[in-house]
């Protein structure tokens, strides 16, 4: 797996792409700004770009602004976003062009090592891999008035987990009941925000936003 | 008893009257003196600070009356130069110290001394024997001998004692009148801009607020956070190192503690520009102390403070030296350098007198004119400034800077362009981005140094010189500091030094 890293503090830059060769993984450059990270993606053609959100010269957003403009120079680059907080409007900015290959992590994720890379994994593969963090303040802001209301509280679990981008086998894990019950949960939660049965999979993305956008 | 106690505040305040009106007078004669000079033309130059001190005597007065009466709002700020002249409310100053320092004086000196010929006739029978007869009071001119007589005089002290009692409030009152005829702003005054200047020095203070937390905010974020977050991903990597290769895992668990340790150090850092622990022990004279005896090069600190003030004041007081040292120490070559920190009073303070205080202030004003032509050439601009100073940068290389405010008398009247246009220039120097805010520190300085002192730091050196803030030293983040208090920085750094650093900070005390 080829990837190109954005961050601006030295140290922390040099940890993640010593932890990520340490583990095998191909860290073709490491870049400190928005500039010369896109540079680096259209040099490189790396599988996935792991980019902090502050950045200069604002140090405000500048990370999220260079994540998309990456993905629209080149479709289909994976890009997970690293945070030092939550922010809800960060997460609606990413997922506004869909949720395939994209992830946004708090940044003191990646000292668990194992699930960082199940998560960079997941992300380089097509899902998604939102921090639950990020999932919980939008269950929090939910309005009552959106079809989301309409799930109970156990559906709305299983929902939560797929946002962060679960499979249906960890998901029976983390809630502890069988793989079963999370396809009927799953099923009951496609009928009731009116997905038809058509692609699996998409539905599956199209919940998940449909989750995350009813928070805006 | 009531009466009693009536009386006993009424001559409080008569003798409080009778301080203004000492005042008063003074100001009476200075202005007089000037008056007479102006007629041959000499005067002028001064005419400005006759109106200032005229306006610092009612202000006294304005500040007693108001607290045990209705309050007496202040009039407009001064205009600058002769224009104050034209200020209608300056000439109802003047009518008040005209009639306080003379008719005021009367009655405050009678309001003094009948209580004391009442006491001394009423107490006449305790000790008339020691006077030599005849040489005690009398009654009116009837000199008195023996005990009856005394006994007379006392029971005519008594009757002194009861005119006190009735009389008093009233002299009090009579005493106060002209003050609240002439002082108060003239009824229908239109208070509207009064009320654009507070908006705008609230507004001002609430910014100043704002840009300190997201001073605070910043430093934690760029600093220990990021620190903390590198020590977790370290961990984790020493954590998968060690099923592979212990060794190595020491080396990863050597670079997260260094980055732990690095994480104390900039919080340590943080929490010291926020409210240095020491201040609160010993007091910015202390902190000062220790600051100056910790600093590489020899340093002499002279600091004056009779009161302390606003915390957050004196830490950035604190602040504004331990960065100017470190500046020495790191870039000045200097072998020695001294500090001052004196409390200084922008407008209110020695009126009367003629004496070392007034050339100050006037040093002080003509200063800050010079510094606001300079401002308005440059159109006020801070960037554009900066850029000028880029350019000129060849020649001595002499870089002053006073925009973020401090001028006392002279900025005020920028402020009184009322609340919109503060407030667009507010916003403007918003927009810059960490330029320095003008319109803001013109808005607020109007306001905010109306009778309140201010704390003057002077750091100097007599090292190379040369110093420059666009070139990314220290002096940046002082102005930033105390910009956000709106205060002011001028900088002297010739090439070749000395160096001289002077901030000035509303201490709002």
């Amino acid at each position: 797996m080829r990837i190109v890293i954005a961050e601006d503090d030295p140290l922390l830059r040099e940890g993640l792409a010593l932890l990520l060769r340490a583990e095998g993984l191909d860290v073709v450059a490491t870049t400190d700004s928005p500039e010369p990270f896109l540079e680096a993606v259209e040099k490189h053609q790396p599988d996935v770009a792991i980019v902090d959100v502050r950045m200069p010269p604002t140090h405000t957003d500048e990370g999220i602004v260079a994540a998309v403009e990456a993905r629209r120079r080149r479709p289909g680059l994976a890009v997970l976003v690293l945070s030092a907080y939550v922010e809800q409007a960060f997460a609606t900015d990413l997922l506004a062009g869909g949720a395939a290959k994209l992830g946004y992590l708090l940044k003191e994720r990646v000292g668990r090592v194992e699930e960082f890379l199940v998560a960079l994994h997941r992300v380089a593969d097509g899902g998604t891999a939102i921090d639950p963090e990020v999932v919980g303040l939008l269950l929090a802001r939910q309005r009552p008035e959106s079809s989301l209301a309409r799930l109970s509280p156990r559906e709305r679990d299983v929902l939560a987990l797929m946002a962060e981008g679960l499979g249906n086998t960890a998901i029976a894990e983390k809630l502890v009941v069988t793989e079963g019950a999370v396809h009927k949960h799953i099923r009951s939660i496609f009928a009731k925000l009116d997905l038809p049965p058509d692609d699996r999979a998409d539905r599956r993305v199209t919940a998940v936003l449909r989750y995350l956008e009813a928070a805006r | 008893m009531d009466r009693a106690r009536a009386a006993v505040d009424a001559l409080e305040r008569l003798v409080g009257g009778l301080g203004t009106a000492v005042l008063a007078l003074g100001t009476l004669v200075w202005v007089l003196g000037v008056a007479a000079a102006s007629l041959v033309g000499v005067g002028l130059p001064f005419v400005h600070s006759a109106a200032r001190a005229v306006r610092a005597s009612a202000g006294r007065e304005r500040a007693r009356l108001s607290r045990w009466g209705p309050e007496i709002i202040e009039p407009e700020p001064l205009l600058p130069g002769l224009r104050a002249v034209r200020d209608p409310a300056v000439w109802r100053e003047l009518a008040w110290v005209a009639v306080h320092g003379t008719w005021g004086m009367v009655l405050g000196i009678l309001g003094v001394t009948l209580p004391l010929y009442a006491v001394q006739d009423t107490t006449f029978p305790l000790w008339y024997r020691v006077v030599p007869p005849g040489e005690g009071p009398g009654i009116v001119f009837w000199q008195v001998y023996g005990l009856s007589g005394a006994l007379l005089v006392a029971l005519y002290g008594l009757f002194w004692l009861a005119v006190c009692l009735l009389a008093h409030p009233a002299l009090a009152r009579a005493q106060a009148w002209p003050g609240r005829r002439l002082l108060a702003p003239p009824a229908g005054t239109d208070l509207s801009l009064r009320v654009a200047q507070l908006t705008a020095t609230r507004a001002a203070a609430l910014d100043a607020h704002a840009a300190e937390l997201r001073r605070i905010e910043r430093s934690l974020h760029d600093g220990a956070q990021n620190r903390l977050v590198a020590v977790t991903v370290l961990l984790g990597a020493a954590r998968r190192q060690l099923a592979r290769d212990p060794a190595g895992a020491g080396e990863l668990l050597e670079r997260a503690q260094s980055a732990a340790e690095q994480a104390l150090a900039e919080l340590r850092g943080v929490v010291k520009t926020i409210l240095p622990p020491v201040l609160d022990g010993r007091g910015l004279d202390g902190a000062l102390k220790a600051l100056t005896a910790d600093c590489a090069v020899p340093c002499k600190l002279e600091v004056d403070l009779p009161h302390r003030c606003a915390a957050s004041v004196e830490a950035t007081a604190y602040f504004v030296v331990a960065e100017a040292l470190t500046n020495i120490t790191k870039h000045s070559r200097a072998t020695s350098a001294k500090v001052t920190v004196t409390l200084g009073t922008r407008h209110t303070g020695a009126v009367s007198e003629a004496g070392p205080h007034r050339g100050g202030t006037n040093t002080q004003g003509d200063d800050d004119r010079g510094r606001r032509d300079k401002a308005k050439a440059d159109d006020s601009s801070e960037a554009r400034r900066n850029e000028a100073d880029a350019r000129g940068g060849g020649g001595a290389r002499r870089n002053e800077a006073g925009v973020g405010g401090g001028g006392g008398g002279v900025r005020r009247d920028e402020a009184g362009v009322g609340g919109g246009g503060s407030g667009a220039r507010r916003g403007d120097s918003a927009a810059n981005s960490g330029g320095g805010p003008p319109g803001r520190g013109a808005g607020a300085n109007g306001v905010a140094s109306d009778g309140s002192g201010s704390l003057l730091i002077v750091v100097e050196d007599d090292g190379q010189g040369g110093a420059d803030e666009s070139h990314g030293s220290g002096i940046t983040g002082i102005r930033r500091r105390v910009e956000a208090y709106d205060g002011s920085l001028s900088l002297t750094s010739p090439a070749g030094g000395p160096t001289t650093m002077r901030v000035e900070l509303p201490c709002g005390s």
